[in-house]
């Protein structure tokens, strides 16, 4: 879109990008709002609304010599449409002349608004929509103000119809601008939405089976220009001019999804301020104005009454809630000057947390093992090498680009990445799924290649003849680690690495590797000095004191319950968990809606959230805590200021250098803009006020930098008898996941296995099974299906009650317990 | 000197305009705005629905709503939605009215009583059950069980204009 034509909107020039839609370019260009219902900037145009039309025209030019045709007083001759046309399903061209404001848009306007709102219910009082509606807002601008339709000819319909649990459908409200089963369509790629019936008596339908199955249901409230959907989670929690918006990151997955916590005083939370609703805020480099249902309605573990609110310290073998002053001196008096520490951080830890855990690790021993959990996964070094370049954006990607991803069910993963992977995928880059199983991306795979688990490097290593590689102009790998160990990802990592040097797809923007991370920050805890090769180190031998923070080693994971041998814990948590349970000291930390920090998400893009809600009971934030315990023991300065941390970190950490909390919260105008607001195509919160982050360059990016080889042993695993390969969903009973509300509750669902029917043998599916491995008998529903390798049994993690494994496993027994019910 | 007597003896003889407060009560007008009360349907429900608009109207923000679900197990205004927490700050009100006019239900409405007066600043704020009316006689009040589908429009239906 380099190349620039004029255009005149109202009499006006303006320099604007060829081919761009004319409505986003009036918007962001002329500061024009066309009004506009169906349109949304990240969907095709269908033009069903009518609200957009404007007269449109063209300057005539002699057709042999290609002058201007100028009338009698020197102007140029516009030859324009004999009819309104509707400036959402034109692109601009050079010499295209637009007006806006004639009589005859206007009436057009009004008429549209009036036809509208014949049916529609006057119910805005008590909308949710209502105070950022669309439709409110054009009624105030273009509507007519008064109708000439009967009162009484007003259709009525179901007003309260579940879509599914998470969404309500106001069946009245609809006003038909299909932007929630195109975007189901279009962008999801679950087409679960339908239209029903014609004319008066069309209605959206569900057409899927639980109703309105998809990971990404919550963004259809966003795009809806009226009330017609609305979410079960905010559902008249407040009014949208009550709330106060707070930008703040995900803190599930490693997308760095960009959100605002929609926040206000609660009389049942204690008078605190909580967050009422989790919306979008628009980056159009990370998630563009999409986030996930885990996203959006998983923020009800920071006020779960299950929260701790005050320091617990042992006493024999029970737990006593103490004062801070104590719990502090007695860990201070346990600490014995060079023992061996170990220290486990949590995905959901900043990189402030993570540089003071580190101080105050190394504070008592230099020699002090930095460890990440989950241990699943490796290689943050070789992501600061060869990571995706400075820039990249998925949005920019399209013919030419080839997108590889390689052992992650991205879609559970990694939500946004899977959809905007899709969408990629849409405009013409070549997708590549490599995987042992089946996943929802192979439909949109230009190419799915299988190897058996174990093999996944030598099949990454064939890709450096596929077609798919050699003619790609611009290369992304996106590995994750499913049935794999930490060694044997270390070698995948390796072996995409060696990949992309070898055909030069490093250190440039749409280029490079990406790791989809088992959580929010754990690229942050790799640059910090973590890593999770000290983990396996650590299961291995478990040093004399621990400190974990957020985390729950004991209760997810079943590698990690030797742990629990360490002579002192300290155990940093936001609620009391099997690991808490072996602690000798617990200490009440914040979670991400109270304090501020940063993280990194896998593209390296370091970004600010800030505190959102009142603080529960006497928690502090991890930082604090591992300062003032740091401070206990040798005196040694605190900051005030999570800002000063950060600021040490940037001192410290080469990647980070130069980077400020006032960098990251820079933000520039994005085209689209989407989050103005004045809500102008959405009618929510997209507005980023937060900051976009700033994105650290590769090493691979320096100038003149040689990436150095990256060698591969090839080795392939195989494995004998039934093995459990522990895969990665979407919603699970994970450390902070686990607190959510009733509605994520019925979500997550109970434990299940998918196995082979060729396995299956006398399993019949729907039964509940027990799968003993390791002595350990793990209770689940049985699903039998292709989608599960044959001799391989797909084991979601932290599903079921005991802690699972988080590495390929060998089955002992798989026996039924109880038969299908009905059966 | 008599002139001034004389003014004497006929004040003295005339009707007294100071009242003997607070056994008596001077009438107020009509259009007096004083303590704000909720007011009820014929049927008991309530008419307020939750919407917040007098709060957002408040020019003191006196006002504080929460807002629920009905049901119609349990109900407690026409519609899908009513305050669950329905408070006014009377030290913060100002009187001025605004709330009765952006009231799209005719809820709340400014009415005589003008009594008011507090020890401490906790008592100042009048919660729902001290600002909402009895039901009608011989109506139960809220919540009410109610025929399914009986009352799903939360505001009074209009009609076209005369």
């Amino acid at each position: 879109m380099s190349e620039l034509v004029t255009i005149y909107i109202d009499g006006q020039p303006y320099e604007v990008p060829k081919g761009a839609n004319l409505v986003d370019v009036a918007k962001f260009y002329a500061d024009n709002g066309i009004p506009v219902f169906c349109y949304h900037p990240k969907m095709e145009p269908v033009g069903m609304c009518r609200m957009c039309l404007v007269e449109l025209g063209t300057i005539m030019r002699d057709r042999d010599s290609g002058e201007v045709i100028t009338g009698e007083n020197g102007e140029p001759q516009v030859r324009w449409f004999p009819k309104l046309q509707t400036a959402c399903t034109t692109t601009v061209t050079d010499g295209m002349v637009v007006r806006t404001n004639t009589d005859a848009v206007i009436e057009a306007r009004d008429d549209m608004i009036e036809f509208l709102l014949t049916s529609h219910p006057l119910d805005c009082p008590i909308c949710d929509k209502g105070g950022e509606c669309p439709l409110q807002n054009l009624t105030m601008a273009h509507g007519p103000g008064r109708s000439v339709f009967y009162w009484e000819d007003k259709v009525r319909l179901a007003k309260h119809v579940p879509l599914g649990e998470l969404i309500y459908l106001d069946r009245e409200r609809c006003i038909q601008c299909a932007r929630c089963t195109r975007f189901q369509d279009e962008i999801v790629g679950d087409d679960v939405l339908a239209f029903h019936e014609r004319g008066r008596e069309l209605q959206i339908i569900t057409v899927s089976d639980p109703p309105f199955d998809t990971y990404f249901s919550g963004n259809t409230t966003d795009i809806c220009p009226v009330g017609a959907l609305t979410t079960a989670d905010f559902r008249f929690e407040a009014r949208p001019w009550e709330l106060k918006d707070i930008a703040s990151l995900d803190v599930y997955g490693p997308e760095g999804a960009n959100i605002s916590l929609s926040t206000r005083l609660d009389r049942d939370a204690g008078g605190i301020v909580i967050i009422k609703r989790v919306m979008p805020r628009q980056n159009e480099a990370v998630n563009e104005i999409w986030i996930s249902d885990k996203t959006r309605f998983g923020h009800h573990h920071t006020r779960a009454a299950e929260r701790l609110t005050k320091p617990k310290v042992r006493v024999g073998d029970r737990l006593v809630e103490a004062e801070w002053d104590h719990a502090l001196e007695v860990i201070r008096k346990h600490i014995k000057p060079n023992v061996s520490v170990g220290a486990i951080a949590g995905p959901t830890l900043s990189n402030e947390d993570l540089w003071e855990l580190r101080k105050l690790a190394q504070a008592v021993n230099a020699g002090a093992k930095l460890s990440i959990y989950p241990a699943t996964m490796t290689g943050g070094d070789i992501i600061a090498q060869v990571g995706v370049g400075v820039g990249t954006n998925f949005k920019d990607m399209g013919s030419g680009t080839t997108i590889v991803v390689v052992a992650s069910d991205i879609e559970e993963e990694a939500p946004i990445w899977y959809l905007r992977t899709k969408v990629a995928g849409d405009r013409g880059a070549k997708i590549l799924v490599l995987n042992a199983r089946e996943t929802r991306l192979d439909h949109y795979a230009a190419d799915s290649i299988r190897y058996d688990y174990g093999a996944a490097v030598s099949a990454v290593n064939d890709l450096a003849k596929h077609e798919a590689v050699t003619n790609a102009e611009n290369l992304v790998l996106i590995c994750g680690a499913e049935g794999m160990t930490l060694e044997q990802h270390g070698e995948l990592m390796n072996a995409c690495a060696n990949l992309l040097v070898s055909t030069g797809h490093v250190g440039r923007p749409n280029n490079g590797l990406l790791a989809v991370w088992e959580g929010a920050n754990v690229q942050g805890a790799f640059d910090v000095g973590f890593s999770t090769e000290a983990t396996a180190e650590m299961m291995a031998k478990v040093p004399d004191l621990l400190f974990i923070a957020g985390c729950d080693p004991i209760g997810e994971s079943a590698e990690a319950a030797g742990l629990s041998k360490a002579k002192f814990i300290v155990v940093n948590s936001l609620f009391d968990t099997p690991t808490t349970a072996v602690a000798d000291v617990v200490l009440p930390s914040q979670s991400f809606a109270e304090r501020d920090g940063t993280f990194t998400s896998g593209e390296r893009r370091v970004q600010r959230f800030y505190p959102a809600q009142g603080v529960i009971g006497q928690s502090q934030t991890d930082w604090r805590i591992f300062a003032s315990i740091r401070n206990g023991l040798n005196g040694s300065a605190v900051q005030r200021l999570t800002a000063g941390v950060f600021k040490e970190l940037a001192g410290e950490i080469a990647a980070y250098e130069g980077l400020t909390y006032p960098a990251l919260a820079v933000v520039e105008r994005q085209f689209p803009d989407v989050g103005g607001d004045d809500l102008y195509y959405g009618g929510t919160a997209y507005q980023n006020n937060g900051g976009l982050g700033v994105q650290y360059p590769a090493t691979s990016e320096a100038e003149g930098a040689k990436p150095s080889k990256f060698a591969t042993k090839g080795k392939k695993t195989s494995y004998k008898g039934l093995t459990a390969i522990p895969v990665n969903r979407l919603y699970d009973r994970g450390y902070l996941f686990k607190y959510s509300d009733e509605l994520m509750q019925q979500r997550i669902g109970e434990p299940f296995v998918v196995i082979n029917p060729a396995d299956a043998a006398n399993i019949a599916g729907g039964s509940r099974v027990g799968v003993t491995i390791d002595g350990v008998q793990y209770e689940a529903l049985a699903v039998v299906s292709e989608d599960a390798p044959k001799g391989f049994v797909l084991m979601p993690k932290r599903l079921t009650s005991q802690p699972g494994p988080f590495a390929p496993a060998a089955i002992e027994t798989i026996e039924v317990i109880a038969e299908p019910v009905g059966a | 000197m008599f002139s001034g007597f004389w003014m004497t003896i006929k004040h003295a003889f005339m009707d007294r305009p100071t009242i003997s407060y607070p056994e008596e009560r001077r009438p107020v007008h009509e259009r007096f705005k004083g303590r704000h009360a909720l007011k009820r349907y014929d049927n008991g429900l309530e008419k307020c629905i939750g919407c917040s608009l007098c709060a957002a109207a408040c020019p003191a923000d006196a006002i504080w709503v929460e807002a629920a679900e009905n049901t119609d197990d349990e109900r407690y205004s026409p519609g899908e939605r009513y305050a669950k927490t329905y408070e006014i700050n009377m030290l913060r009100c100002i009187f001025c009215g605004y709330c009765e006019d952006a009231c799209p239900t005719e809820a709340i409405v400014l009415e005589h009583e003008y009594q008011l007066s507090f020890t401490n600043r906790r008592d100042a704020i009048y919660t729902k059950d001290m600002l909402i009316d009895n039901p009608p006689e011989g109506r139960e009040g809220t919540p009410q069980t109610v025929e399914p589908g009986a009352f799903d429009r939360s505001i009074p239906d209009m009609e076209n204009p005369k």
